[in-house]
């Protein structure tokens, strides 16, 4: 069943277009993630969704039913800020009863669901506390339990984790996530950082310049990115110049098999984006590109080892299994997967100088 | 070197001393003398350092409460500061919180607005009021409270600015935010997350109006209405000493109260939290209330 629907649902702020008709369809109980840089138009749809934005047109739904003009207090969503939101006046205890108390529900029964409450997010013994005697994290766990104490039929999260440190922002992260999954509970989570979303996520949308560029699960995204964008933002991508030829793109001599070339004509200048991991250095020069080796990143499991090739002066990176790491300096073959490779087709400049080398 | 940065250390201790010593005498010593010209029974021309703890005496003080006037323009200047407070904030709050949320651009236009009143003299603006409303609304200016909206605008820079640093002190926007995605209409939001947050800035900012009110001469005496701060003036021309002895004490009082308000302001829950009075008096380019008469 569809929990919340948006039906081409377009926004536009004086001049800039925030949304170009967005359509998504969020499943009941599913976590779905919106990702993208600043300015792509998440934040918009979410600020939709809750209510606090209204569309210049199209539908949003929620079970089915349009709730385009419904006002954010009567929408039933829980929502947790960016920045720190909890009423500055108001105990722990009085923050998560705050969307109880407004929907006028009895005071033991409110009492229950606010220990409930607590327990959830582990911060029963700071019940009393304002929320300036606690750190960024517990304030965001409390703005979680908040949200989510009048049982909301979803619940959004606007990028809940960003102002915290790194290593809370783990923790946080997963507790979220065990919340979420815990409570069944529908969330539309709104994130620029791309970590956040693979982790997290049932589905990633992620969207560039107020359009949505792919819809799929983490694994889909970051394996088979459907355009150059997505390759681009989530995870790291190599870029490497060359030519298409029929399934195939030629990097001057050099033939990689690209099953996504098959969809330009042959002879067309193109980037050709690969991931780190599916480059592999290789022993027999004529088994791949020749270049020098101009750094070494020891990473713990793989060690990422940048390549300046010979063929055009490119960088590249190229991840390779802990163990005998090259020296800087040293001259080195790259052989280049492209299985999961993505096309984009070159400027004018680029084919140029590609086809004359060629 | 060792013996420059000593000096220089002892210089950055002695001059900050210095200057609160000199501030202090400037402020402290006319008190002081208003105090004994009003308070001692002594000839003025005999006033001197041998009898300073001489025949000090609150009659003066006392003379005052017994005349007539005294009573009915102090309830009056309290009707008005009281009318004045709650207009300015039933005024200002929406009006703020408005520009705040919806206009941020409309801001520097509404600050400018908001400080005419400092630039444009009270005499001016009266002279408007006369010019104006008087041959057209004669029963309105007719009224002791008709000085109500004029003094809203005469205390606009003070109170402003006051409500302004409060609402720029939270996350207004946040807060409405959540406190709708929780269910709460506009009114809710108002009461139960915004208003309680700018609980100090709403009392320095009534505070100032207070002041504004009990102080204002000008308006009140163009308008002849029988304020406080005329009644001040009358009785002071009638009895020197009986006048400047009822100064002081409103002196006295007013910084009374506003030490008792500053620690009012800062209560349990409330630190970080700007737009107290403090700062409103320190920050910005106003410091000091200066429609006293």
């Amino acid at each position: 069943m569809t929990a919340l629907s948006f039906h081409g649902v377009r926004k536009t702020f004086g001049p800039t277009v925030a949304l170009y008709g967005l359509d998504l369809d969020i499943k009941d109980g599913e976590m779905i993630t919106l990702l993208g840089p600043s300015g792509c138009g998440k934040t918009t749809a979410l600020r939709i969704a809750a209510g606090f934005e209204f569309a210049d047109s199209g539908i949003v739904e929620v079970g089915g039913a349009d709730i385009s003009g419904t006002p954010a207090h009567r929408r039933n969503m829980g929502m947790v800020f960016q920045s720190y939101s909890l009423f500055p006046n108001l105990s722990v205890a009085q923050n998560i009863d705050f969307g109880l108390r407004t929907r006028k529900i009895d005071k033991p029964q409110r009492q229950k669901r606010v220990n409930e409450m607590l327990d959830l997010v582990q911060l029963g013994e700071f019940a009393g506390r304002y929320p300036h005697q606690l750190s960024g994290g517990q304030q965001q766990r409390v703005a979680l339990a908040r949200a989510l104490a009048p049982q909301p039929q979803l619940l959004l999260l606007d990028e809940p984790l960003s102002a915290l440190d790194a290593k809370v922002r783990a923790t946080l992260r997963e507790e979220i996530k065990r919340i979420q999954t815990e409570l069944g509970i529908t969330t539309l989570f709104v994130t620029h950082d791309q970590d956040e979303a693979l982790a997290i996520s049932d589905r990633i949308g992620v969207m560039s310049s107020g359009r949505l560029e792919q819809l799929g699960t983490p694994t889909e995204v970051y394996r088979r990115p459907s355009t150059a964008f997505v390759a681009r933002f989530v995870g790291s991508m190599n870029e490497l110049r060359g030519a298409v030829t029929g399934d195939s793109v030629d990097v001057l001599s050099y033939r990689i098999p690209v099953p996504a070339a098959a969809q330009h004509a042959t002879g067309t200048p193109v980037l050709l984006l690969v991931r780190p991991e599916d480059f592999e250095l290789v022993t027999e020069p004529d088994q791949g590109l020749s270049g020098t080796v101009t750094g070494v990143t020891f990473q713990g499991a793989t060690t990422i080892v940048g390549v300046r090739l010979d063929v055009l002066d490119q960088l590249v990176n190229v991840e390779t299994r802990a163990g005998a790491d090259p020296v800087i300096g040293s001259r080195v073959a790259v052989a280049v997967d492209g299985t999961r490779g993505v096309c984009e087709p070159a400027h004018v400049v680029v084919a140029a100088v590609s086809t004359t080398a060629a | 070197m060792a013996q420059v940065g000593l000096a220089r250390q002892r210089l950055a201790r002695v001059v900050p001393t210095l200057v609160l010593v000199v501030a202090a005498v400037f402020f402290i010593a006319p008190l002081l003398s208003m105090a004994r010209f009003a308070l001692q029974n002594v000839q003025v021309f005999q006033l001197g350092t041998s009898n300073l703890f001489k025949n000090w005496s609150f009659s003066e003080v006392t003379r005052a409460f017994h005349e007539p006037a005294f009573g009915s323009t102090l309830l009056l200047s309290l009707r008005l500061a009281l009318g004045t407070v709650l207009l300015t904030l039933g005024l200002l709050i929406p009006t703020a919180l408005l520009v705040h949320v919806k206009l941020p651009k409309a801001r520097a236009a509404v600050e400018f607005f908001t400080l005419l009143p400092y630039m444009v003299p009270p005499i001016a603006l009266v002279a408007g009021v006369i010019g104006f409303i008087r041959p057209n609304a004669r029963w309105f200016v007719s009224s002791n409270y008709s000085l109500i909206p004029f003094y809203v605008v005469l205390a606009l820079p003070f109170t402003y600015r006051s409500i302004d640093a409060g609402i720029r002190a939270i996350d207004v926007r946040t807060l409405i935010d959540a406190s709708r995605s929780l269910g709460a209409g506009w009114g809710t939001t108002l009461r139960r997350a915004l208003l309680p947050n700018l609980r100090s800035a709403i009392i320095s900012s009534s505070f100032l109006t207070a002041t504004v009110v009990l102080g204002e001469f000008t308006m009140a005496q163009v308008l002849l209405k029988r304020t406080f701060p005329q009644f001040l003036a009358e009785f002071g021309r009638k009895e020197a000493r009986g006048g400047i002895a009822l100064a002081l004490l409103t002196l006295v009082a007013t910084t009374a109260l506003l030490g008792l308000l500053t620690l009012l302001t800062r209560r349990k829950g409330a630190t970080g939290r700007r737009g107290g009075l403090a700062e409103t008096l320190t920050a910005g380019p106003i410091t000091v209330p200066s429609e006293r008469a």
